[in-house]
């Protein structure tokens, strides 16, 4: 549900076809019937933009299910392993009370020092905390952050950890979760999912059946989901609405379970976790910004540590990154340089970043492996690359992005003249995966090597080499200057030269090497000493680490774990531990504690993963010597738990980081050391999953009459001429559309749609039409269609199927249509821009566009 | 000969990526059809239509629908049969066409001639010329692999193992488990198509596992070998031409006889010389 | 649906057609000319010299369109030698294009000593080595075996071209067995059409002429009644004439083909000409009918 992956993930996709060998029941959500239907038990359609009706559906039909609520397993793992037993501060108002939205929310103007948020409106989250009781004794955060206190900085965490929450284990209580979420979801009744979702009754109730019947000790079931879950306007509500469907059917930490996110270019899981994220800095800490309290060093660490769980290590975390930025510069006296660290003023995203570029105020911008110019309302994007003083792309093809400004649709047409576009834009012509050494990593966070396998043609440098040089130069340029801002700059360290004797690839290429040494980390004192994993790292500058999350993928100069080629022998339940390296720690299943029950034994011999072996003997500490008592969590994966921390260890009184959690709370990176149902704190747009529409729907709000929409997505440039949105049911607009990828072709198309094989298997854009419609516009197969948008109009050959057709939607017959995305005016292949059909609103808590589900009409052209 | 190997084709588990097309193309160095510029067939999602010369792997998209979503979408990579009695081979005046160790069929590129005799012999319609080569072609089974002890570029590059390559007799027996399976599980139209050494052609040393009639997949039902035709059809054309030979003999004695009796219509047929 | 209906076509069109239509003439000229050599008697001279030096042209002319046709010209003699280790003969008995190639080889070697051997007998030859085949040519006894065995190649390649096409898996062709025989016997006719139509030139008899047309109305006939069993023989697959081709048979090879210069005893001159007309139509409507079927549409019956 929420991917097409045989299409998408077809590599992937082996293994769910080795599971329907086994006998495994596969089941397809999507609004068309695609590659992946065609190998389904059961697909059900679904109206694009609906899923979390249709998840919010399945909640509500487990939670009064018999099975639920007569096999003793689910709630034994709802209570100990969830929040569902914790109970919810009285001031929390839940969207039952207030129509449609949570307590907390409050109007948003755009601050003058960055106007370009976007958000409609914004929550207080303050009100969907815990019940707790009063903070313990001890020194206050404040003074420790007045005192400049530490290095070490574990008074500081010790300082932030709040009084127990309280919690009700028979689930009564009206305000624990488990009632409000029942409440909650009340409304989301198999009839509802039918009209909101136009999901056939009798098709969602045998899901739900499914997932019961496949859900339980000796049975798990997984989802698999991609960008059909993430390209709205609510998109990560989709997704954590699918983890509480599946934390309460106890699918979570155990093998054959999970939300499976499959990620999309080769290496995005990599360049999220080291990160090119502007609001992340290496492993998920949250970049410094002037909006928040972070001020000084210490009071980042009090606002970003989670004094109770493994992020309690944060301040360790942090200063080892702080240690690898600026080196022998940072200094417990300086904390570390973090002072010089940027911050940032708001949201700086992808969309954000167009929509102040579209008004003038950006610049210049370096593209490297990216094709814009035919993603995310591409009119408006094109205008605002037009407001570019230079443009720097670099690629393996000269894209639309390098030749918007003599080729685009809009210039071709004569509505913009070449002279009169300012940008000047230089290309540079990159060297392909093969062509270097590096690492890619994948879906499953698993790091693997790879060798360069040839030399690139004539010019091609690698991505490395640019920045590696553009450094260098830059650092020349900067050299001397005594501005304050430019001091950060200067305390950068940047040592990625080949050491002597080792041969770089291409001439000025930097060290592969040295730059994954940078991301594991060392020994201060003597970069040789690779570290073993972020278990060593210190808050104290000794140890220095760019990303900790990779630490101990490289744990001496001669381990490189992440190019070990080792399978497991076939016929074993194996995690593969030798098969290149996954963060964290190598672990393949995360949470893999709960994998066990509350004695630490497999809920069942089937789905036997990790477990305590109470009679192991452990080693003697090498420095105390003292040797810890028998026992220990052993297994087929790394366990993601303490070592030794037996299942009935209590929480250490005033413990922070792990010792503040008991032997029973498998959720390490949890406050609470629980899976959330409700989620207190972390997403702006509010603690539960929640259906609204589309910011374009042909429908209004079934569940909700008096909201419409996410009262906090965001809408980019709004009122902006080249940013329209139509309103509900705009008849110029009727049906729903969505856009999506085909096996044949990748993204913008450069990968694909300039190769003859591929080309050839896909030769021109299309739209799939329904039979009713076809004939409805009297259109028949390749016909040539126009189809509009409030932002555009674009031409493509129809094909029309009855793979996709029409729904009943709240009693109206809803006509859906798809688009592939993939074409432009380059290559061999060529096509219309379907995205200058999408527009500039997105998802409020990661600012992805809303590419799945908009409107639009269709004619015969 | 070495032990028979080939293809089975399990077409349930084939996703339609057709990532064994292109591993084809990419092996054998086959050119894209007019270099990948050309116009959709909207026939489902094949745009590539058929085997021939330059596709030696072609998969096949066949949508089986009443109503909108109400239906199944089939999909299966097709090739050449490798056929135990192979009927290219046996038409082939050249001698191009060779068995090979691995009982399969190769086209000999540098002997072939182009009279293409073998297209229309195959009654699979696999065959097809290369414009390039000038030459007739198709899948070789990866010969220049199999030598080196390589699995085909085809199989080697399939995801879900749709196409399995092995020995023939191992390939057998696994499919029968898996359409007992499939039938277990309900899918009564479950066949093997071309795995019976004592059915058609001898067997296919590329056989399919099908779960329609072979016709919705493109397959004859019977193919047969071209020779079937040809004693019925010399002797035909023998017969007539010993009729026509009475004919003409009858016409000539005719003729004396009207000559004898004397000043029969038309001149003496005295001859100039 | 008949199994045929998935096999792809060869495309054999425009070298190939002329080549069956001259190759069937040539062979039937041939044979005329055979029967007279032995059993014809002097007033057939020269209809004889006229069938032989028909031969020989349509002979090489079919040699080369057949060759124009292959796709690699410079390889036509891998159908007659094995490439990888010449000179060893490439001979397959069983498939017709294998044994055709010989047959066309051969019989265009004994159409052309025929022909030498008439035109020396013209006393046309002034190149003496020429001069010296033709004047062996001339002897009766050899003159008669050559012509025997010329005549049996010569029917074999007016027929084997039918025989070639029902040797596949093409709709149409692999369907009946009749094809053949249809093509010989339209050989016949054809040859003795242009027999007809240039032994005159040559000095032909008044009572060669009547022969050649009689037998010509004859082997009309012979020809329509096996097109009615061809026809008959294809059963379900009739349904491909519902096409421009089928009009082209009905109107083009029976009605202008045969049935016409049957009527037309008057001009045997202009019924030739028809009959000429009418067998490269059979061809061509044969040919192509079963050339134009696009494989799997038909069959998945979409
Ligand atoms: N061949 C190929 N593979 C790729 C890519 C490629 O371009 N080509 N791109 C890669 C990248 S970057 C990514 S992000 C992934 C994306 O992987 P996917 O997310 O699987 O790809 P999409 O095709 O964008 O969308 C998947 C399906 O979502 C359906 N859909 C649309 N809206 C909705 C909805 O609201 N709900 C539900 N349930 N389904 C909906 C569409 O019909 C489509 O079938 O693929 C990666 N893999
Ligand atoms: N309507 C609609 N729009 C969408 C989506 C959708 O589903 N619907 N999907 C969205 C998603 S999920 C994504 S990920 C984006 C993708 O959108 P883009 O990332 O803009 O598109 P790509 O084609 O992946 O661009 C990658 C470029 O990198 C180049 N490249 C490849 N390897 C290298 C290399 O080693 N170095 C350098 N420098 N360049 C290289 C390729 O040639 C290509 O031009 O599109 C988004 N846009
Ligand atoms: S294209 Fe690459 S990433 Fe995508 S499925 Fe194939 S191998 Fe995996
Ligand atoms: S399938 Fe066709 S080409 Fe392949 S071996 Fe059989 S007859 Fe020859
Ligand atoms: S085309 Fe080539 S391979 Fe085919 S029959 Fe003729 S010579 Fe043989
Ligand atoms: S076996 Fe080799 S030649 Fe035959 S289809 Fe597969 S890849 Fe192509
Ligand atoms: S590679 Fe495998 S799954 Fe993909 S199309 Fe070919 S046979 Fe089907
Ligand atoms: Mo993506």
């Amino acid at each position: 549900m929420g991917s097409n992956m045989a299409e998408c993930h077809p590599v992937a996709f082996r293994w769910p076809m080795k599971a329907k060998l086994n006998g495994a029941k596969l089941i397809h959500v999507d609004p068309r019937f695609t590659r992946t239907s065609a190998m389904a038990d059961l697909h059900v359609q679904i109206r694009a933009g609906s899923d979390i009706a249709f998840l919010g559906g399945l909640i509500n039909y487990v939670v009064n299910s018999r099975r639920w609520n007569t096999d003793p397993f689910f709630k034994e793992f709802a209570v100990n392993y969830t929040n569902a037993a914790t109970i919810i501060s009285q001031d929390f108002k839940d969207t039952e009370d207030l129509e449609g939205v949570f307590s907390g929310l409050n109007t948003f103007s755009e601050p003058a020092s960055w106007p370009y948020n976007g958000n409609v409106g914004r929550y207080d989250p303050a009100s969907w905390g815990y019940e707790r009781d009063p903070k313990p004794p001890g020194p206050a955060t404040a003074d420790l952050i007045a005192r400049r206190a530490g290095p070490p900085f574990d008074d500081l965490v010790r300082s932030l950890k709040p009084g127990p929450a309280h919690r009700d284990p028979t689930l009564q209580h009206p305000r624990c979760v488990f009632q409000i979420l029942k409440r909650h979801f009340a409304r989301y009744t198999p009839e509802m999912v039918e009209q909101i979702c136009g999901s056939p009754k009798d098709k969602f109730i045998r899901v739900a059946e499914t997932l019961l019947e496949n859900s339980g000790r000796d049975r798990t079931s997984a989802f698999a989901y991609a960008v059909a879950w993430t390209q709205h306007t609510y998109g990560v509500q989709m997704i954590s609405c699918c983890a509480l469907l599946q934390l309460l059917l106890g699918n979570i930490g155990r093998p054959g379970a999970g939300v499976m996110a499959l990620r999309g270019h080769a290496a995005i899981q990599g360049s999220t976790d080291v990160p090119t994220l502007y609001h992340s800095i290496h492993g998920y800490m949250n970049a410094p910004s002037a909006l928040r309290p972070h001020e000084s060093l210490r009071a980042y660490m009090a606002a970003e540590t989670s004094p109770t769980s493994y992020y309690g290590h944060l301040p360790k975390f942090l200063v080892s990154y702080l240690k690898s930025m600026y080196g022998a510069a940072a200094t417990a006296d300086n904390d570390f340089g973090y002072d010089w660290h940027p911050k940032i003023l708001g949201d700086h995203s992808h969309i954000a970043s167009f929509a102040a570029m579209a008004e003038g105020k950006v610049k210049g911008m370096v593209v490297v492996g990216q094709n814009p110019a035919t993603s995310l309302n591409g009119h408006a994007t094109r205008r605002a690359l037009r407001e570019l003083q230079w443009l720097v792309v670099k690629d393996n093809w000269l894209t639309e992005t390098a030749t918007y400004w003599y080729q685009a649709p809009e210039v071709k047409s004569g509505d913009v003249k070449v002279g009169d576009i300012k940008t000047e834009v230089f290309f540079f012509p990159s060297t392909q995966i093969g062509e270097y050494d590096g690492s890619f990593t994948n879906t499953q966070r698993m790091l693997q090597w790879h060798h360069m396998a040839t030399k690139a043609p004539g010019d091609c440098r690698t991505d490395s080499w640019f920045y590696h040089n553009l450094a260098k130069r830059m650092k020349k340029l900067y050299a001397g200057s005594t501005a304050s801002k430019d001091q950060g700059w200067l305390n950068v360290t940047w040592d990625f030269d080949p050491d002597a004797g080792e041969a770089p690839i291409y001439p000025g290429e930097p060290s592969a090497r040295k730059i994954l040494r940078e991301i594991n980390g060392y020994m201060t004192a003597d970069p040789t000493q690779h570290l073993p994993g972020f278990a060593a790292l210190k808050d104290d500058g000794s140890t220095t680490c760019a990303s900790w999350i990779y630490c101990g993928c490289f744990p001496a100069p001669d381990k490189n774990l992440t190019a070990r080629r080792e399978p497991d022998p076939p016929g074993v339940p194996g995690a593969h531990l030798n098969w290149g390296w996954a963060w964290p720690a190598n672990r393949r299943v995360m949470y893999n504690r709960a994998s066990a029950d509350l004695q630490g034994q497999p809920w069942s011999e089937r789905k036997r993963w990790v477990w305590w072996d109470p009679t192991f003997v452990n080693p003697p500490d090498p420095k105390t010597g003292i040797a810890p008592p028998r026992g220990k969590w052993v297994g087929y994966d790394v366990p993601d738990f303490g070592a030794t921390k037996a299942p009935n260890a209590p929480p250490k009184p005033d413990g922070i980081a792990l010792d503040a959690l008991s032997g029973t709370q498998p959720f390490i990176m949890r406050a609470d050391g629980r899976g959330w149902l409700f989620v207190p704190a972390g997403l702006v747009d509010g603690p539960l999953p929640t259906h609204y529409e589309p910011a374009e729907s042909p429908v209004h709000n079934l569940l909700y009459p008096k909201q419409q929409n996410s009262p906090v997505y965001k809408h980019w440039a709004k009122g902006k001429p080249y940013n329209p949105v139509a309103e509900i049911g705009d008849p110029r607009f009727p049906y729903v559309i969505s856009t999506y990828r085909l096996t044949e072709h990748y993204l913008a198309g450069a990968m694909s749609r300039w190769l003859p094989w591929l080309a050839e298997l896909q030769p021109e854009l299309f739209i799939e039409i329904g039979k009713a419609l076809a004939q409805e516009k009297g259109i028949s197969n390749l016909d040539w269609v126009h189809i509009s948008s409030p932002r555009g109009r674009i031409k493509a050959k129809a094909l029309v199927t009855d793979r996709i057709g029409v729904m009943q939607v709240a009693g109206k017959a809803i006509h859906h249509v798809g688009m592939p995305w993939h074409w432009g005016w380059m290559g061999l292949s060529t096509g219309d821009v379907v995205n200058d059909l999408t527009s500039w609103v997105g998802d409020p808590n990661v600012s992805i566009h809303e590419g799945k589900a908009f409107v639009c009409n269709v004619e015969k052209a | 000969m070495a032990e028979a190997m080939g293809f089975f084709t399990d077409t349930t588990i084939c996703i339609g990526c057709k990532a064994c097309e292109v591993a084809c193309k990419n092996w054998n160095q086959l050119p894209a059809e007019h270099g990948g510029v050309k116009e959709m067939s909207g026939d489902s999602y094949d745009n590539t239509q058929r085997l021939d010369g330059i596709h030696w792997r072609h998969v096949r998209f066949i949508e089986q629908f009443d109503g909108p979503y109400n239906g199944r979408w089939l999909m299966m990579s097709d090739v050449c049969k490798h056929c135990v009695q192979a009927g290219c081979l046996e038409v082939c005046p050249t001698g191009a066409i060779i068995r090979t160790q691995f009982d399969t069929v190769v086209i000999q590129s540098d002997v072939c001639n182009g009279c293409r005799a073998c297209i229309a012999a195959c009654p699979f319609g696999v065959i097809d010329m290369n414009p390039a080569a000038g030459t007739a072609q198709k899948c070789t089974l990866c010969y220049d692999r199999l030598e080196v002890g390589l699995e085909p570029a085809c199989s080697k590059a399939c995801p879900t193992d749709s196409i399995q390559f092995g020995p023939i007799t191992e390939l057998r027996a696994r499919a029968q488990k898996r359409v007992e399976q499939l039938k277990a599980q309900g899918e009564t139209r479950a066949q093997l198509y071309g795995d019976d050494p004592n059915g058609p052609l001898g067997g296919l040393n590329s056989f399919y596992l099908l779960v329609d009639k072979p016709e919705v997949y493109g397959l004859p039902k019977n193919p047969q070998l071209p020779t079937r035709n040809l004693p019925k059809s010399a002797t035909f054309s023998a017969a007539s031409a010993a009729v026509l030979g009475l004919l003409a003999l009858v016409g000539l004695r005719k003729q004396r006889m009207d000559d004898m009796g004397g000043g029969g219509a038309g001149g003496g047929g005295v001859s100039p010389n | 649906m008949s199994d045929t209906f998935f096999s792809g076509a060869p495309h054999w069109t425009w070298f190939i057609i002329p080549y069956f239509f001259i190759g069937g003439l040539a062979g039937g000229a041939y044979f005329l000319a055979a029967i007279l050599e032995w059993f014809g008697g002097p007033a057939h001279r020269p209809v004889i010299r006229t069938g032989y030096r028909v031969a020989a042209v349509g002979a090489i002319v079919s040699g080369l369109l057949l060759t124009i046709d292959l796709g690699r010209p410079l390889r036509f003699w891998h159908m007659l030698f094995q490439s990888e280790n010449f000179p060893a003969i490439m001979f397959k008995t069983w498939s017709p294009i294998s044994f055709g190639a010989w047959a066309i080889l051969l019989f265009g070697l004994f159409s052309v000593l025929s022909a030498l051997g008439a035109m020396s007998e013209e006393g046309r030859l002034n190149n003496r080595a020429l001069r010296a085949v033709g004047g062996v040519m001339q002897g009766r006894g050899l003159a008669k075996l050559v012509a025997a065995l010329g005549g049996l190649l010569g029917f074999f390649v007016a027929g084997y071209t039918g025989v070639l096409l029902s040797v596949t898996n093409r709709p149409i062709w692999a369907d009946s067995p009749w094809l053949g025989a249809l093509f010989l016997v339209s050989g016949a006719s054809t040859g003795a059409a242009a027999l007809i139509l240039l032994s005159p030139g040559r000095g032909a008899t008044e009572q060669s002429l009547r022969w050649l047309t009689s037998f010509d109305s004859r082997a009309l006939v012979v020809e329509l009644l096996v097109l009615v069993l061809f026809l008959v023989s294809l059963g379900s697959i009739n349904k491909v004439w519902l096409s421009f081709w089928g009009l082209l048979l009905l109107v083009g090879v029976v009605g202008a083909g045969i049935v016409w210069p049957l009527r037309l005893h008057a001009s045997p001159a202009r019924a030739a000409r028809l009959v000429l007309l009418g067998g490269f139509l059979l061809r061509v409507a044969t040919m192509l009918a079963s050339e134009g079927i696009e494989r799997y549409h038909m069959a998945a019956g979409t």
